[in-house]
């Protein structure tokens, strides 16, 4: 109580002070950096994006004045436009939930008492490490409908060929198996998390009679429910915009199963000069990803649970 | 404590010189507009480098030459220009490469940046769209005064008057694998175009060169379609190249004018359902989704398949190598449907608008089209001739084919240069004579997709999306 | 008594289950990049032989200088680090800045543009492309440079990083700072001698996921370098492609070779990236 007022005293003190003006002008400084980014890297382009977006361009010729006309025919007349937000929002679900179970699956059998757990850590974590645009066609060699691995172990078991990437059924979750594979960083971040569940919680359950199932349930989960939301997150945010696959391997297909949203922004961009369309098609990608992450935050507030208490500074 | 400040200090400095350091290595050479085509690194501290072209001065003009390729044709290429700048003291041609799966993408984005190399080799779904904006300086008059005329397969054509031509007269064949047929027992495909297999022969024959892991034939009881070693045949379901089959069952992508999209005909539906069924029902092709057109590569070079149909440069850019290492492959005209049909296509050459060296880039472009300066890549088999007498003049004909890189004389000859004369049989490609072209193909790509692996029928997934094609074809599709 | 001994041997006995599942995930995880190696080490023929072998029949490193021929990976790797090591430098340098700023300063503005900030961290870079190639190409004239590559991270390094590292200060105990304030320390002073030893595994963590981030931008990449000597590896990896399209051996070989630095920069930075990790995880 004392200390509330303390600081209140303090706090406004310092307001009014020569210190308040020093502390602004270091603070303003040093977010110079910032500043430039934020100005001509973030937010003026994208406010050109949209502003792009309201015009038909192809480049080589002066803008032409559309309205809405670009956003009106995405969503009625372009043949791969609505099949592209059903890919792309398909596969980052599947590669998110799929990417987390594994993570954290994978980090609570490296949390027991194992020999060697740093190696292990290690081999979970290289496919992480490697180029993007490599893994992937190393996999499609895996994936391959004929001569591939995959395939010829389950024709040994007996199983009919899996059409992996040549099938528009099978494509989205073929690469998301790839993404869940290359999610080694999570597994490091959820390792960590668990390793700082406090001891004393889960003795008290344990001694309250709880088992392994609502040991989890009622203390793992909660503890690292931060970290959770920090790893979906990050996932969310790394998968929507999953374009490689479909630059190096499948062109979008089969069918449009995998005309992810940037692949198809790209390709009007850059391969049918249509600039002011594919303007339209990042703006609405945009608010996509910004009406996940709000959903995201909103419904976190009744799941998380801060240990050190709200960080409201 | 003092420390920490100086680390910190020096790191900076450090970050400082770096960057200065990364600025040197990238060598921009002075300032803003050298963003433009002059891009010769050794050149000298060199702003008149923007000289226009009324620059006498005698210093040399570098321009540019963009082209994809394997690393055979790029060997060839790189050749040609070394011949060029060797040969005169004006001008520098200086060899850009870009990957053809990025090609579009990237002079698409050099133009919008007004970045374009002088000169590049286009590809050709891009030409008559560009010709119609007009980015590209005209250069119909380029064979004015040599001694023979282009083919007229591949001239680009708007309102049927030439704007472009083809650096090459490109046609779809068949390769086949010698050793394959041999061990079957299988009389060779044929080579003279009278002679052509019908569709049906065709998959008669496939179906004798189809083997499962227990060796039996597709026809034959037990057969094992999920255990295929060896395939008879694949033919490549890239989009363009999906035409001639099309075309051989009396249809096409377009009415012969270029008026009218037909694709939607039971003519053109039928086509692509046959091409579809050699893997789903007659078990003769490996599953292929039309998005690459490495057909050769992947099946009859790697051994698995014993016939694939695909382009003359094949011979030049992959198939010489495969020789050398042990494959026997031969040539042979395609199946016929109705009738027997084929599509000639070539990249094409061309000067930018933009450039700020018009005068020398044409030049350049125009000694390159001259037949003896581009002749390491005929040699090399990946660009057959443009000019008509070197089809209908025997002398011609042996100078170019007697050459180790070839196929045997009388194959190659009867496959893929008799018939070039015989405009029944051979149809340019669309993009010869329609706009949005690579639009057009990329839908059928798109919505085709289903169709190979036999989730769908062709005539079902064309018709559900014929008013897209029209509107493609007719430009107002967004 | 007995309570005791069983539940302790439930747990060995679930330790040793733990073990078995992770060594058959471990395997299952590795498989694929086995894959790919013993691929870069075989023919062609090889290669489509049915059953596919598991290991190469004889081990073709020649495929490797074959490879190289075409496939300048030194040349690569040298503009990839010419690229990477001003950007994860000044990434770190300034995202460190930034973060200290947010997490101890106190100014006006300060919930507004840290919410700014935070907005952007979910801006793809694709959807502000077209805009800044225009900018950096027809506008400053650095078309075909490495600037527009390296010139944004200067800016804080992406606003990921001054998130992460601005959590990471928070919970450097304010205590220190103040004690450092009384002796007449200035902000600077405070950040270099305080702050940053304290949270040097996490600058580290920022540096790596921006190397990696780095490391994968085909895309950007694809669109900023048209020269064959400026290529990077990811782009060179992709021509390469184009060039030899089935030609697996090869292929492998060459994607085995970008694989590499990757791997063995992890292997040297493990530690401290494992390290950081976990003393955070103490801190919070």
């Amino acid at each position: 109580m004392i200390n509330v007022i303390q600081k209140a005293l303090y706090t406004r003190s310092i307001k009014s002070t020569n210190m308040a003006r020093q502390e602004s002008r270091a603070a303003y400084l040093f977010l110079i950096p910032a500043f430039l980014g934020l100005a001509f890297i973030t937010y003026l382009p994208l406010a050109s994006v949209f502003g792009l977006s309201l015009f038909k361009w192809n480049a080589l010729t002066p803008p032409v004045f559309n309205g809405f006309n670009n956003y009106i025919s995405l969503f009625t007349k372009d043949p791969y436009f609505l099949d592209s937000i059903k890919a792309t929002v398909y596969f980052s679900v599947i590669a998110v939930v799929g990417s987390l179970v594994y993570s954290l699956a994978v980090a609570m059998l490296l949390n027991r008492r194992i020999p060697a757990r740093g190696f292990w850590r290690a081999v979970f974590y290289v496919p992480y490490v490697l180029p993007g645009a490599a893994v992937y066609m190393g996999w499609s060699f895996l994936y391959e409908t004929n001569f591939g691995l995959f395939n010829y172990v389950l024709s040994q078991l007996g199983i009919h060929k899996v059409l992996f990437l040549s099938d528009s059924s099978n494509v989205v979750p073929s690469l998301a198996l790839i993404s869940v594979w290359l999610s080694g960083n999570l597994i490091v971040i959820f390792l960590a998390g668990l390793q700082n569940v406090p001891r004393v919680y889960m003795e008290a359950a344990e001694i309250d009679g709880a088992n392994a199932w609502h040991r989890f349930i009622h203390v793992t989960l909660p503890c690292m429910s931060p970290i959770i939301l920090y790893n979906i997150l990050m996932s969310l945010v790394t998968n929507m915009q999953i374009v490689v696959p479909a630059l190096t391997l499948t062109n979008g297909g089969p069918g449009n199963s995998s005309m992810f949203m940037t692949y198809l922004m790209y390709r009007y961009a850059f391969q049918s000069n249509q600039l002011g369309y594919a303007c339209a098609i990042s703006f609405v990608f945009f608010v996509l990803i910004a009406i996940f992450t709000i959903i995201l935050f909103a419904t976190s507030k009744t799941w998380t649970f801060y240990e050190g208490g709200d960080d409201r500074k | 404590m003092e420390r920490t400040r100086k680390i910190l200090v020096i790191l900076l400095c450090a970050l400082m010189i770096l960057g200065v350091a990364g600025c040197g290595a990238t060598g921009t050479q002075g300032g803003a507009p050298s963003q433009s085509t002059a891009s010769s690194q050794e050149a000298t501290p060199a702003s008149t480098q923007e000289a226009t072209p009324a620059q006498s001065s005698g210093e040399k003009v570098n321009i540019t030459y963009a082209c994809w390729g394997t690393i055979e044709e790029n060997k060839a290429v790189q050749d040609a220009l070394d011949k060029f700048n060797a040969s005169q003291d004006k001008t520098k041609v200086e060899l850009k490469l870009i990957p053809w799966e990025g090609y579009v993408a990237s002079l698409n984005t050099m133009a919008a940046a007004n970045n374009l190399p002088d000169t590049a080799n286009m590809q050709e779904p891009m030409v008559m769209d560009w010709v119609k904006q007009g980015m590209l300086a005209d250069i119909s008059d380029m064979y004015a005064g040599s001694d023979s005329k282009p083919l007229d397969c591949i001239t680009y054509k708007a309102d049927g008057k030439p704007v472009a031509y083809g650096v090459a007269a490109e046609t779809v064949v068949m390769y086949y694998n010698k050793s394959m047929f041999d061990k079957a027992g299988v009389a060779y495909p044929p080579s003279t175009l009278d002679k052509a297999w019908t569709w049906d022969e065709f998959v008669a024959n496939a179906k004798k060169l189809t083997l499962d892991k227990n060796g039996k034939h597709p026809d034959e009881a037990g057969f094992d379609a999920q255990n295929i070693t060896q395939y008879g045949c694949l033919v490549e379901n890239l989009a363009w190249q999906l035409e001639w089959p099309i075309l051989s069952n009396g249809g096409g992508f377009y009415s012969a004018d270029g008026s009218k999209v037909t694709i939607g005909d039971p003519a053109a539906t039928e086509a692509i359902q046959k091409v579809a069924d050699l893997y789903l029902k007659d078990h003769v092709a490996p599953l292929s989704i039309g998005s690459t057109d490495d057909g050769v590569q992947r099946g009859l070079i790697a051994g698995t398949v014993a016939m694939t149909t695909n382009g003359t440069w094949n011979v030049g850019t992959c198939l010489n190598t495969a020789k050398e290492q042990g494959l026997n492959y031969g040539i042979a005209v395609l199946p016929k449907m109705k009738q027997s049909a084929t599509l000639a296509t070539a990249g094409t050459n061309v000067v930018f608008n933009q450039s700020k060296h018009q005068k020398e880039a044409i030049e350049w472009i125009k000694w390159y089209a001259n037949i003896d300066n581009g002749w390491p890549l005929i040699s090399a088999g990946i660009w057959p001739p443009i000019f008509e007498n070197y089809y209908t003049d025997e002398t011609l004909t042996h100078k170019w084919l007697d050459n180790p890189n070839f196929p045997p004389y009388a194959d190659y000859k009867a496959a893929a240069v008799d018939p070039m004369l015989d405009k029944n049989y051979v149809h340019s490609a669309s993009w010869f004579y329609v706009n949005h072209a690579a639009d057009f193909n990329n839908l059928l790509t798109s919505i085709l997709g289903d169709v190979w692996s036999g989730k769908a029928t062709a005539q079902d997934v064309i018709t559900k999306n014929l008013d897209k094609f029209n509107a493609i074809f007719n430009g107002t599709a967004n | 008594m007995n309570n005791i001994r069983s539940k302790t041997r439930n747990k060995q006995i679930v330790d040793i289950l733990s073990l078995t599942a992770i060594v058959i995930l471990a395997f299952v995880a590795l498989l694929p990049i086995w894959w790919i190696f013993r691929s870069s080490l075989m023919s062609n023929a090889e290669i489509y032989k049915f059953p596919p072998p598991f290991f190469p029949q004889n081990w073709r490193f020649s495929n490797y200088g074959k490879a190289l021929e075409y496939f300048k990976f030194w040349q690569y790797l040298k503009n990839t680090t010419i690229i990477i090591v001003p950007s994860v430098i000044a990434g770190t340098l300034t995202a460190t800045l930034c973060g200290y700023s947010f997490a101890r300063l106190r100014f006006r503005g300060k919930k507004f543009i840290f919410s700014l900030c935070v907005g952007s961290m979910f801006l793809p870079s694709m959807v502000t492309l077209i805009p800044l190639y225009t900018m950096w190409t027809r506008g400053l004239g650095l078309g075909n440079t490495y600037w527009p590559l390296v010139l944004p991270y200067f800016c804080g390094g992406g606003a990921f990083s001054i998130f992460l590292l601005r959590q990471f200060i928070m919970s450097v105990p304010r205590e220190l700072d103040e004690a450092a304030k009384i002796d007449g320390a200035g902000y600077m002073r405070i950040l270099v001698q305080i702050i940053v030893p304290a949270i040097r595994p996490a600058m580290i963590v920022v540096a790596l996921i921006l190397f990696i981030g780095l490391w994968n931008d085909l895309l950007q990449q694809m669109v900023y370098i048209n020269k064959p000597e400026k290529y990077t590896i990811a782009v060179g990896l992709t021509i390469f492609r184009g060039a030899y399209k089935s030609d697996w051996s090869n292929l492998m070989a060459a994607t085995c070779m970008t694989f590499a630095p990757g791997v063995i920069l992890y292997l040297i930075g493990q530690k401290y990236f494992i390290e950081g990790i976990v003393m955070t995880g103490m801190k919070n």
